[in-house]
């Protein structure tokens, strides 16, 4: 009886929801861009009457953007006035996804982070605004870009034939990851005159390390090869000497796609990290430790090699050429390693969405960025704060002093989103002119002389369709977790590498070859286009 | 003062009488529909408004055409969960947490409030009362950074320790069968004080007259305990348990996934975890959705038995 | 209390002393992580995360509570935190007592339908897509109501402090009270809030902290940062964005070195922010703990 009433009631409470809602359950109507904002297609300011837009970014808690003297610069030079909804960078995405799937989405990404996915399902739905169009009537600094690069081109073009974001473009980028550092100090006291070029002096580098002391305080506390779950660079740097091109898809130089964890040299990537762990040569908190935690082992001087973007962050002291830079060895299988070199870009960071009331002004607004003065501006904010002109023709510049005594990078973070986020516009040699410090110089010698003769971008970035994209999507949630599961026990030596042939079977069943086929496919294509 | 308690209870099966009989006791106590008028409406606005979007469980959500728009795929998501070659294992250890948490977690806070109230308020109460209770705040990121720091091998002060007595440091951060361990420990490190205040406020309502008499009568401490104050808070004990059941599949991601890798990934991947990083590939609401649906299921399966269960052994139910 | 005023026997005695072995066991175990964060908060970085400080601050540095006191952001946000707090709590307060006391009362009719309709909330819920239409509808976004609304009550507490009225009020006093011709809304507000001190503390409590400690609704729905509360601005000073191959191609020079900045930022901040950020919900319990205390409040009505 009591159950019938409830029942009953329970329907009640729903059917009046249900009607509740149909009221408000509407679609946004998405603003026809048919917009009546007076553009001026040459010159600034951009609009002469006043515009307001909204934008959404990536906050890493600095400033807020309204009071950054980049976005008012911007405004008095274009007219056009931002209003911020700006989420912390840490939850970016859970923010932005939630606004665009809700319909109550900003006039403009700054900062999207959009993925190659994100652009494929917003593009289509029409959430996104196709750019080309835009590009090849309002914006000429980006137009010329292109046009200069075509693959940049094909790289932001996706298979619908539009170009849904716009990329940080950096064609002078060599690392795809921050390389590995040796202890400069524990070289010279082991008698290194040159970094180890093989694998096998590798492995007898990192064994001295262990056993002889090169640290010198009579303990045996010495980390020959530290990591964070791999992650870092080491697994990216190491799989490089055996012949994978990249920790995930890459091609080869015969246009083949592989995936780096079924690919043929894998085993021999494992075999090697497995006689490192077993001798103790690769730190056994490898998997466990913190960022933290191996950054403190570096500065306390018992880390032998260890992966950051630059060696003084882990080693601590200043930025200088004491620790030289990891040159990837050669090993026997392949006689020389694939080096994975930087795209030069980084997609989706910036797109403009339906309900933007002027997406031609925001074209010409964005274009700025990817002008020398633009970038100029974005990267150091704007002229005569941080830094002057020496000389604004070949756009040498020189620094100035930080207000109050401030750090000059913390400053920097005051003036411009710039800093800790990718951020759409160009860095070229005109913009650092002036700005390159010996530091700077040493690290291009080091590139010049370890990374670059072999370096290759490992993989286009292409697009999948949606249906693909759902495929892989689902494939990887399992087969991730598998391979790095999977790697983990064969390094540590908790799986046998007799098994290794059962692995392979098994991630084949979970999809790693039908991952790779779909990418193959993708890959072809643009390599036709 | 529990004789109330318990007179209180059987009206639950006194036979409704006839239909003039209920509206005058509606009548009668109509300032209590006022009573809960908020929540009715809250829960109606703010529960109900947003529920159709349950839906997309079945669905494959696509933002620009809306919840209601966006085709059906039935139980294609759930099908793609099921499948997962990890399935099974995600189940087993988000139940095992989920009741070795309970095993462990849920008696302590019961003993430290019933401890807490036999002794005098004064400065040492408030002491350990104020101290046990100060772990609850402390941020998961800065709790996991803790545990990992206390626990390394190398440096750690719990292998300091383990070592100082002459055993071999243990790998307690990668040997998957410690996983379980240090993941419960640490939350009732951190929870169990704040557990107590719930069954101090239970205690809170009891009657000094009961004591008093016990005592008249020559009760020890214990036996009052026994006697007085537990069946005291035996109600709030048998509710929460109730409540507990319904969330035994809601295993949170945000500390296991601080304190995951791969190494004990076989005994700390839970479906919140699994969820959380298909997420990351791309927005899959639909599929969380379906796979909270799941949860929801399971969870208020267990409830409802838990619940029929505590109805007919006890005076005390949801319902 | 008469209770304690009466004389202990042997075996009181006895009990009373492993009761305080073991109340000062588990102070213990417990004070020693936290004076490891105190201690941590004035110490070298490096010297916390190598291991090498354990108990007392080593390399001492009030650098990061400096950082603290100097940030703005960190004090608005408390301010926001304060705002929020204080008023949520009052609307979850005004409606769980009432509904839970509505809810314990065996003669109200329809307590089951209501139980029943609550109930089903805590499984089956529209997600985040519906919830943040719903907000965009009511015009709540970006507003500090948006943040207290969608959670005025929590059925979980509701149930709880439903327990505490049928097992705590006695129920004479109701038929008493009616007998005497007292509406339903006299007896609540006269007899029986005034005999709930413990569990108002109690619902005050967990309400408040789970606003205090609460970031996410103010994610999704505050857009101004001038309205963020401390846990959000925390959140973006603390926390870090792994850097994975996932990220990589993104990195250059500059976020490099600005990431690098902030992992050290925060982890000199680490600490002392949590001491900061806590102290105030800390330090109120004692002076909730005397609502703890047994028979206190049937005590004084009858007495």
């Amino acid at each position: 009886m009591m159950k019938g009433k409830k029942l009953v009631a329970l329907l009640l409470s729903l059917t009046l929801c249900a009607s509740l809602l149909a009221a408000c359950g509407g679609k946004s109507s998405s603003g026809s861009s048919a917009s009546e904002v007076v553009v001026n297609k040459e010159g600034y300011p951009v609009v002469s009457e006043p515009l307001t837009m909204t934008v959404m970014g990536p906050d890493i808690g600095i400033t807020k953007w309204d009071t950054m003297p980049f976005f008012k610069t911007m405004e008095e030079k274009t007219g056009i006035k931002l209003e911020f909804r700006n989420a912390p960078n840490d939850s970016f995405e859970t923010k932005r996804n939630l606004v665009l799937a809700s319909g109550d989405y900003p006039d403009i990404f700054f900062g999207g982070q959009f993925k190659s996915a994100d652009e494929v399902n917003y593009g289509g739905q029409g959430v996104l605004l196709p750019l080309e169009e835009l590009i090849e009537q309002y914006a000429p600094n980006i137009k010329k870009i292109l046009d200069e690069n075509p693959d940049i081109r094909k790289s932001i073009t996706t298979p619908d034939g539009h170009i849904y974001t716009l990329p940080k473009i950096d064609l002078n980028a060599v690392w795809y990851m921050g390389p590995l550092w040796y202890n400069g100090e524990f070289l010279q006291k082991l008698g290194y005159d040159k970094v180890p070029q093989t694998v096998d002096e590798l492995y007898t580098y990192l064994k001295r390390v262990k056993t002889e002391d090169p640290n010198g305080n009579g303990q045996a506390d010495e980390i020959p090869l530290t990591s964070t779950k791999l992650k870092d660079g080491v697994r990216m740097w190491l799989m490089s000497s055996f012949g994978l091109g990249l920790e995930d898809i890459y091609s080869d130089a015969n246009d083949k796609v592989h995936y780096a964890f079924t690919a043929d040299g894998y085993k021999d990537y494992l075999t090697f990290m497995n006689k490192l762990w077993n001798e103790d040569l690769l730190d056994h908190e490898t998997f466990s430790q913190t960022d933290e935690q191996k950054k403190a082992k570096g500065k306390n001087n018992q880390v032998g090699l260890i992966p950051d973007y630059y060696a003084y962050f882990s080693y601590g002291g200043e930025p200088s050429d004491k620790h030289p830079m990891y040159q990837p060895v050669a090993s026997s299988i392949d006689g020389t390693p694939v080096i994975p070199k930087h795209p030069g870009l980084a997609k989706g960071a910036f797109a403009i969405s339906s309900s933007n009331p002027s997406p031609e002004a925001t074209i010409r607004w964005i274009d700025y960025l990817y002008s020398t003065e633009g970038a100029e501006l974005l990267a150091k904010g704007p002229e005569g704060t941080l830094w002057d002109y020496v000389n604004k023709d070949t756009h040498e510049k020189k620094w100035n002093e930080a207000p109050n005594g401030e750090d000059r990078e913390e400053y920097r973070g005051k003036l411009t989103p710039d800093y800790g986020i990718v951020v759409p516009g160009i860095v070229n040699e005109e913009v650092n002119n002036g700005f390159t410090s010996d530091f700077d110089k040493w690290i291009t010698q080091q590139n010049e002389e370890k990374i670059l003769p072999n370096a290759k971008v490992p993989f286009p970035s292409v697009y999948l369709s949606e249906s693909d994209q759902q495929r892989v999507s689902a494939i990887r949630s399992d087969l991730n977790t598998f391979v790095e599961q999977m790697e983990a026990k064969f390094i540590t030596g908790q799986e046998p590498l007799s098994n290794y042939d059962k692995y392979l079977e098994t991630a084949n069943k979970m999809g790693a070859d039908e991952m790779v086929k779909i990418y193959q496919a993708a890959y072809d294509q643009w390599k036709q286009n | 003062m529990q004789q109330n308690g318990v007179t209180a209870m059987p009206v639950q099966g006194v036979p409704l009488k006839k239909k003039n009989t209920l509206w005058k006791r509606i009548a009668q106590n109509w300032e209590l529909y006022l009573l809960i008028a908020p929540a009715f409406f809250y829960f109606l606005i703010f529960h109900y408004g947003p529920m159709y979007g349950i839906q997309i469980a079945f669905k494959n959500f696509i933002p620009a055409k809306g919840i209601w728009g966006s085709p059906w795929v039935g139980f294609d998501h759930f099908t793609r969960f099921f499948d997962s070659y990890y399935f099974w294992d995600l189940l087993w250890n988000t139940l095992s947490i989920s009741l070795y948490e309970l095993a462990v977690g849920f008696p302590l806070p019961i003993i430290l409030a019933l401890a807490f109230n036999e002794i005098r308020t004064g400065f040492f109460k408030k002491s350990v009362q104020t101290v046990t209770y100060a772990p609850h705040f402390i941020s998961m990121v800065v709790m996991a950074g803790i545990i990992i720091t206390f626990l390394s091998p190398s440096t750690g002060i719990i292998n300091h320790m383990i070592q100082w007595f002459g055993f071999e440091p243990i790998n307690f951060l990668t040997e998957p069968k410690w996983f379980k361990t240090m993941y419960v420990l640490s939350g009732v490190w951190q929870g169990t004080g704040w557990g107590t205040i719930i069954y101090l406020a239970a205690l809170s309502g009891v009657d000094p007259q009961l004591h008093e008499a016990a005592i008249v009568d020559g009760a020890s401490r214990w036996q009052r305990i026994l006697n007085i104050n537990i069946p005291a808070i035996l109600p709030t004990i048998t509710i929460l348990m109730i409540l507990n059941m319904g969330g035994i599949l809601g295993v949170g991601y945000e500390k296991i996934l601080l304190l995951q890798n791969s190494l004990n990934m076989s005994s700390s991947d839970v479906i919140s975890t699994f969820v959380y990083r298909s997420g990351l590939v791309d927005a899959q609401y639909s599929f969380s959705t379906a796979v909270g649906l799941f949860n929801s299921v399971i969870n208020a399966a267990l409830l409802i038995i838990v619940n029929q269960i505590a109805r007919k052994t006890s005076e005390n139910s949801l319902w | 209390m008469s209770v304690a005023a009466v004389k202990e026997t042997k075996t009181d005695k006895i009990f009373l002393t492993c009761n305080y072995i073991y109340l000062t066991i588990a102070l213990l175990l417990v004070l020693y992580p936290l004076l490891y964060i105190v201690s941590a908060s004035i110490s070298d970085p490096k010297l916390v995360a190598s291991g090498e400080m354990w108990l007392f601050p080593k390399g001492i540095t009030f650098e990061g509570y400096k950082m603290v006191f100097q940030n703005d952001k960190i004090w608005m946000g408390y301010g926001n935190t304060i705002l929020y707090t204080v008023i949520g709590t009052c609307v979850n307060l005004i409606v769980t007592i009432p509904a839970a006391y509505a809810l314990s009362r065996k003669d109200f009719v329809g307590r089951n339908f209501f139980m029943g309709m609550f109930m089903v909330t805590m499984f089956i819920g529209g997600g985040l897509v519906p919830g943040y239409l719903l907000i965009k509808n009511l015009g709540l976004v970006n507003s500090m109501w948006a943040l207290i609304l969608p959670g005025a009550a929590s059925i979980w507490n509701i149930i709880v402090s439903r327990t505490f009225f049928a097992s705590t009020i006695p129920r004479e006093l109701q038929e008493a009270a009616q007998i005497d011709g007292c509406t339903n809304m006299r007896l609540f507000i006269k007899i029986v809030l005034p005999l709930s001190a413990p569990i108002i503390a109690v619902m005050a409590l967990f309400y408040g902290v789970g606003h205090w400690n609460s970031y996410f609704s103010a994610l999704i729905y505050l857009n101004d940062e001038s309205k963020f509360p401390l846990q959000m601005i925390l959140r973006q000073i603390l926390v870090l964005n792994e850097i994975s191959a996932d990220t990589a191609g993104a990195i250059n020079a500059s976020v490099a070195e600005a990431m690098n900045n902030k992992a050290e930022v925060a982890a000199l901040l680490k600490y002392g922010v949590i001491i900061v950020s806590t102290l105030p919900v800390i330090a109120i319990y004692p002076f909730l703990q005397r609502y703890f205390v047994q028979g206190v409040m049937i005590g004084s009505v009858k007495g």
